[in-house]
């Protein structure tokens, strides 16, 4: 029975030893807990921390990120600005928001790109309905044109048909520009017909001096030859805009290597740096054409050159200046879309302005070709000048146009044709006549009588006639 | 031959007088004959007025001919024209009347009479 005590003080030792062990434990677990408590509260409060500035963040690319991005497709120069707290740039969470903005910008230009092409095919079909109309309004001017011949009505004529061509010209670049054909087949043309056509389409073509030092006979072929129309009346319009109104734009055709070069000069300011930008970026065909590029109102010119040069391999360069002050934009027309028109056959158009090249031009032998009213002997002179009638194929003899000759090494036959009266001269000549006679008359029928009519001699004669002077003082008296 | 092309012509007709359609005489009909008076053209002549001379080079051309040949209206040309004629670079001649048939009865008068005084 004396394990007992020992018992309960064993017991009670192990108690205490395990209630020690245990209060340790229980000490040691408490503290192990505050610690684990301010653990969370401060993995807490980072927590907090991080989402706010999570939240801040993406408010911060909702705000401000996202619009720049958007705005930065249309409008290059705005900036995007990077996180708005520095400590993500390069984190995951800095990658995936930045990855955020490029498929947004992605699909925005995607859809701007499928927007503007429905607007194009909208303004396609559009501008082709009014160009059809303006050209048959054309063909009706052109009939009354044709047709009637008083004064009034043709000026009316005439500045409708200025501004059905300008009207045209407009319809047909906005075509161009929505990536239309240039809605007009065209025969094998003189190029210079091309760039005097182009000029009739603008208001201020009085102000274009054509000097075309090109070869007789330089043509483009078809289907070049409105491209080069439109082209050129695209560059005219812009040297006009950019020149005052009493200057000049000076235009020149020549001969270059591998083919012909239109230069286009103007007098004025010159276009501005971003002007010019723009100009050589549209000009240059490379990006495709977004009508929400072109501004408001939109400047399609050169937009419209930049189509053209790309679809027909022609060459624009307006980056230089002009040495008269404002730009060059020169049109560069390689030999392939370069052909020949015998210029006899097929003058260019009369209001045309001729070459200045060579001797052709100048020194036409006065050959008559359709001649009524002059007595030479026309084989002869046809020797002379160099072109006879030449037989048809039908065997009947052809007329044909006065031919540019030149001056032949021996001096050709004196002209032997009698000066040409002019109808006031000849009428004062027959006056005198008239008027002689019948003072001669008067005179034999009664010498002293008073004669009723007192003849006007025409003061050119009355040199020549001293005699019938004389009489005609005679009979006054 | 110098009939061509058909088609659209490229240079509208205005373009040959710079707008104007009002001769500076009026007296230039369709049919009146024009001639180059032979005096060297001036430089700085509009091209259109040099291609009409051109067109006068070989003889006279009525403004109806000219007009043809030159492909432009006749208004144009007789813009053309009365400019080259105020400058006196060509010559204009009223068109030439038709001829007509006397009339028989007159004819007939007239003898009737002539064989009256020959008889008194």
């Amino acid at each position: 029975m004396t394990e007992l005590p020992d018992l309960v003080v064993g017991a009670l030792g192990a108690g205490t030893l395990s209630a020690l062990v245990l209060g340790a434990g229980l000490l040691r677990s408490r503290r192990q807990r505050a610690l684990q408590r301010e653990e969370i509260a401060a993995l807490r409060d980072r927590l907090d921390g991080v989402q706010a500035a999570l939240a801040a963040e993406v408010e911060h690319l909702a705000a401000q990120r996202v619009p720049a991005a958007a705005r930065q497709l249309t409008h290059a120069r705005v900036a995007v600005p990077g996180p708005a707290q520095p400590q993500f740039i390069g984190s995951p969470l800095g990658i995936a928001l930045e990855n955020v903005l490029n498929s947004l910008r992605s699909e925005l230009s995607a859809q701007r790109t499928r927007i503007d092409a429905a607007a194009q095919a909208g303004m396609r079909g559009a501008t082709r309905e009014i160009q059809a109309a303006l050209y048959r309004l054309q063909d009706a001017l052109r009939t009354l044109q044709q047709r009637y011949d008083d004064p009034e009505l043709t000026q009316t004529l005439f500045a409708l048909d200025h501004e059905n061509e300008q009207s045209l010209r407009r319809a047909q670049v906005a075509a161009v520009v929505c990536g239309a054909w240039v809605g007009l087949a065209r025969e094998e043309s003189h190029l210079v017909e091309a760039v005097t056509g182009g000029q009739a389409r603008l208001a201020g073509y009085h102000r274009v001096r054509v000097h075309n030092h090109l070869e007789a006979g330089t043509a483009l072929v078809s289907h070049a030859v409105e491209p080069v129309a439109i082209i050129v009346a695209e560059l005219l319009d812009n040297a006009l805009r950019h020149s005052a109104p009493d200057t000049d734009v000076v235009v020149n055709l020549e001969h270059v290597h591998h083919g012909a070069c239109v230069t286009v000069d103007d007098a004025g300011l010159g276009m501005t740096q971003d002007e010019r930008d723009h100009a050589r970026r549209m000009v240059a065909g490379s990006d495709p054409i977004l009508l929400t590029d072109l501004g408001d109102p939109p400047r399609m010119g050169f937009a419209a050159i930049g189509r053209l040069t790309r679809q027909f391999d022609l060459g624009v360069d307006v980056s230089s200046p002009s040495p008269y002050g404002g730009v060059r934009a020169v049109l560069r027309i390689d030999s392939h879309l370069l052909s020949r028109i015998d210029p006899e056959q097929q003058p260019p158009a009369a209001s045309a302005p001729r070459s200045t090249r060579g001797a052709s031009a100048p020194t036409r032998s006065p050959a008559p070709t359709h001649s009524y009213g002059s007595e030479r002997d026309e084989r002869a002179v046809a020797d002379v000048a160099g072109h006879q009638a030449v037989p048809d194929a039908g065997g009947l003899p052809r007329r044909r146009r006065r031919t540019p000759v030149t001056a032949p090494a021996a001096p050709a036959v004196p002209e032997a044709r009698l000066p040409e009266r002019r109808p006031e001269e000849a009428a004062a000549a027959l006056g005198a006549l008239q008027s002689g006679t019948a003072a001669a008359r008067a005179a034999s029928e009664g010498a002293g009588a008073a004669v009723g009519e007192t003849a006007v001699v025409p003061e050119a004669v009355a040199a020549h006639d001293i005699d019938q002077n004389d009489y005609e003082g005679g009979a006054a008296r | 031959m110098t009939g061509r092309r058909g088609g659209r012509p490229l240079v509208p007709a205005y373009l040959s007088t710079g707008g104007v359609a009002r001769p500076s005489r009026p007296q230039l009909e369709r049919l009146t004959v024009l001639s180059g008076s032979g005096e060297l053209a001036p430089a700085g002549l509009p091209a259109a007025q040099l291609a009409l001379l051109d067109a006068l080079r070989g003889g006279s051309l009525t403004v109806m001919e000219a007009a043809a040949l030159l492909e432009l209206p006749v208004s144009a040309v007789r813009v053309l024209a009365a400019g080259l004629v105020d400058r006196s670079l060509v010559l204009a001649r009223a068109p030439i009347p038709p001829a007509e048939r006397f009339d028989p009865d007159l004819l007939k008068r007239v003898a009737d009479g002539l064989r009256a005084l020959k008889h008194n």
